[in-house]
């Protein structure tokens, strides 16, 4: 099959958006499918993977109350239009469909079967809301919509008053089990090790849940290290710390792929503080992959993920002294943590690519199944008379 | 009223004729496109729903449910298989757009899987080794494949009837005899399928 993905956000910058995109692809093109990815890039030197088209470079704009990297314009817009051309796909598939950027575009002039995924939660836009008479006829072009979580899933609900089919994101399940421990990370039943992942300066992320709980923590297990993984301001996070706990905090700032496995795999309890904000919860899924027990606040995409026979432990967000309580109690049962590991990795099969792959490809067959019910699509296609009619530039009330 | 007067009237009203023209065939054209998805939609969702009933009348044929479970699931997706030789025979699919009352018979088919796969009855057909493991990979996936189906085709429908609420295809008779499509709502929620996301 040859599919067209396109990408709204730099492909070059990490993102969960690119990372879905780039894993589906490469993935896809394990199975012997014909893929191409249209994304934005900010910098042509970088090495790009060879099934990468760039639509020009993504600039920083205020859009929707918070600044974005996106890519718009005549010359992006050709750029689209070319690689469609080229490309000869049987079908595109879009990432963030309604995000100003080149999904927008792509939809815009698509004339093979959409398939469309949905990633974020977003509130109202009111933007959307005045722009939807002139998207809907676009949008109609969709043949089928994925959301990756039940709140992305809200979210095209509200704002597109339509549904869409949950797949959630991908995750190579076995690069996380099969990850080597790393002696550095390994704790003891007196030392026990707790892991944090996130930007350490974002309040969302929840850090300041844990490091509030660290001292009745440390009260039972002195010797008890939180690592902490994640891009942010160490000296604000270290200062928030009190001094004499200061050395059981270890910040080790950003980390590569493999570090994240390794830390992962080597500590003894996962910690996800989070207060609100997340629409699927990748990170959890990791650490079930990896075989970290998982503590989690409750929010509703976390209980989610953790399944109806729950491979992790919540507690209510945002209660420090509930959090100490667990930590606490987890490490004093072995038992339990081992229970929880299993039970992680196990449901974390459920989200590996294999198994989310080909529920994605069984959307691509449904959506080229209907395309072939569909009589000869008005001859006259191909004018500009045609092209009129077909992309709809109208201003009609919806 | 002179001549130039006149001249500037008649060419507003021909463009406003022209413009008039161009949206009402605009209209009906976007119309056009959306019922020819709604039906490519509905004929996908029987195709998966064929493949459903035969998938669940191979378990049931398997040998390893118990006989009382195995004739209840048999029953029902005999039941489905018969019904969708009946509909979807007429020269416009659309005819069938109101799926013809099959709901019952589909929602009677899920809960006689869900009623047979019990727990216990789960871990021995996937256990792999089981003659009726790939029978029931396939109705899984036929499973999944017919809410997909479904999901896609009441989002159709509903695209339809927002274009055939509007005043100008109601007053032009844009839809013309194109019988207005339903969304098909049933029970398609077989146990055992990976509860994701």
């Amino acid at each position: 099959m040859k599919v067209g993905l396109v990408c709204p956000y730099s492909f070059d910058v990490p993102g969960g958006v690119q990372f879905h995109v780039r894993d589906l692809a490469e993935y896809l093109i394990a199975q012997g499918h014909e893929v191409s990815v249209l994304a934005p890039s900010d910098d042509d030197d970088v090495d790009l993977p060879p099934y990468f088209t760039s639509c020009g470079r993504a600039v920083p704009v205020r859009y929707n109350g918070s600044v974005a990297r996106l890519t718009f314009g005549p010359v992006t817009s050709a750029r689209v239009g070319r690689w469609l051309e080229r490309g000869d796909f049987d079908l595109v598939h879009l990432h963030e469909p309604v995000t100003p950027s080149a999904s927008i575009m792509a939809l815009w002039q698509a004339d093979v079967p959409v398939v469309a995924t949905f990633h974020t939660s977003t509130p109202r836009s009111r933007a959307m809301h005045t722009f939807q008479p002139l998207l809907r006829p676009s949008l109609e072009k969709i043949r089928a919509r994925i959301a990756v979580s039940e709140d992305a899933r809200l979210t095209v609900r509200r704002h597109l008053r339509g549904d869409a089919y949950v797949i959630p994101n991908g995750v190579h399940v076995d690069r996380f089990a099969q990850a080597p421990r790393d002696p550095r990370f390994v704790g003891t039943s007196q030392a026990p090790t707790l892991a944090f992942l996130g930007r350490i300066d974002e309040p969302r992320k929840g850090l300041a849940i844990l490091l509030e709980a660290l001292p009745v923590v440390a009260a039972r297990y002195p010797g008890v290290r939180i690592l902490v993984a994640g891009p942010g301001d160490i000296d604000e996070v270290a200062k928030s710390v009190p001094a004499d706990l200061r050395d059981r905090v270890e910040l080790l700032g950003a980390v590569s792929e493999a570090d994240k496995a390794a830390l992962l795999r080597s500590v003894d309890l996962y910690i996800a503080p989070h207060l609100g904000g997340e629409s699927f919860g990748i990170v959890l899924v990791e650490a079930m992959a990896a075989g970290a027990p998982v503590v989690a606040s409750d929010l509703s995409a976390f209980v989610r993920v953790l399944g109806s026979d729950p491979a992790g432990v919540t507690f209510p967000a945002g209660d420090a002294p509930a959090l100490a309580e667990t930590i606490c109690r987890l490490i004093a049962d072995p038992g339990e943590r081992h229970l929880l590991a299993d039970r992680g990795q196990v449901r974390a099969r459920t989200f590996d690519w294999s198994e989310v792959a080909s529920q994605i490809m069984a959307v691509y067959e449904l959506a080229l199944d209907i395309k072939d019910f569909e009589p000869d699509v008005l001859p006259q296609a191909e004018t500009l008379w045609g092209r009129l009619v077909r992309s709809g530039r109208s201003s009609e009330e919806d | 009223m002179s001549d130039v007067d006149v001249l500037q009237w008649v060419t507003g009203l021909f463009l406003l004729v022209v413009a008039i023209a161009w949206y009402l065939s605009y209209s009906a054209a976007r119309l056009d496109r959306l019922h020819s998805k709604v039906e490519g939609a509905l004929l996908s969702l029987d195709a998966q729903l064929v493949r459903r009933a035969e998938s669940a009348l191979e378990l049931a044929m398997s040998g390893e449910l118990d006989p009382s479970s195995a004739l209840i699931v048999a029953d029902a997706a005999t039941a489905s298989l018969e019904r969708h030789t009946e509909s979807l025979t007429t020269e416009d699919p659309l005819d069938g757009a109101n799926f013809a009352g099959r709901e019952l018979v589909e929602t009677d088919l899920t809960e006689a899987l869900n009623a047979a796969l019990s727990a216990e009855v789960l871990a021995d057909v996937t256990s792999g080794e089981s003659p009726a493991s790939e029978a029931y990979s396939r109705l899984r996936a036929s499973s999944m494949r017919v809410q997909m189906a479904r999901k896609f085709h009441n989002e159709a429908v509903r695209e339809v009837r927002r274009v055939r609420a509007k005043a100008v295809v109601r007053v032009f008779r844009l839809a013309g005899y194109a019988s207005l499509p339903e969304a098909v709502v049933f029970d398609d929620a077989v146990s055992g399928m990976s509860d994701l996301g």
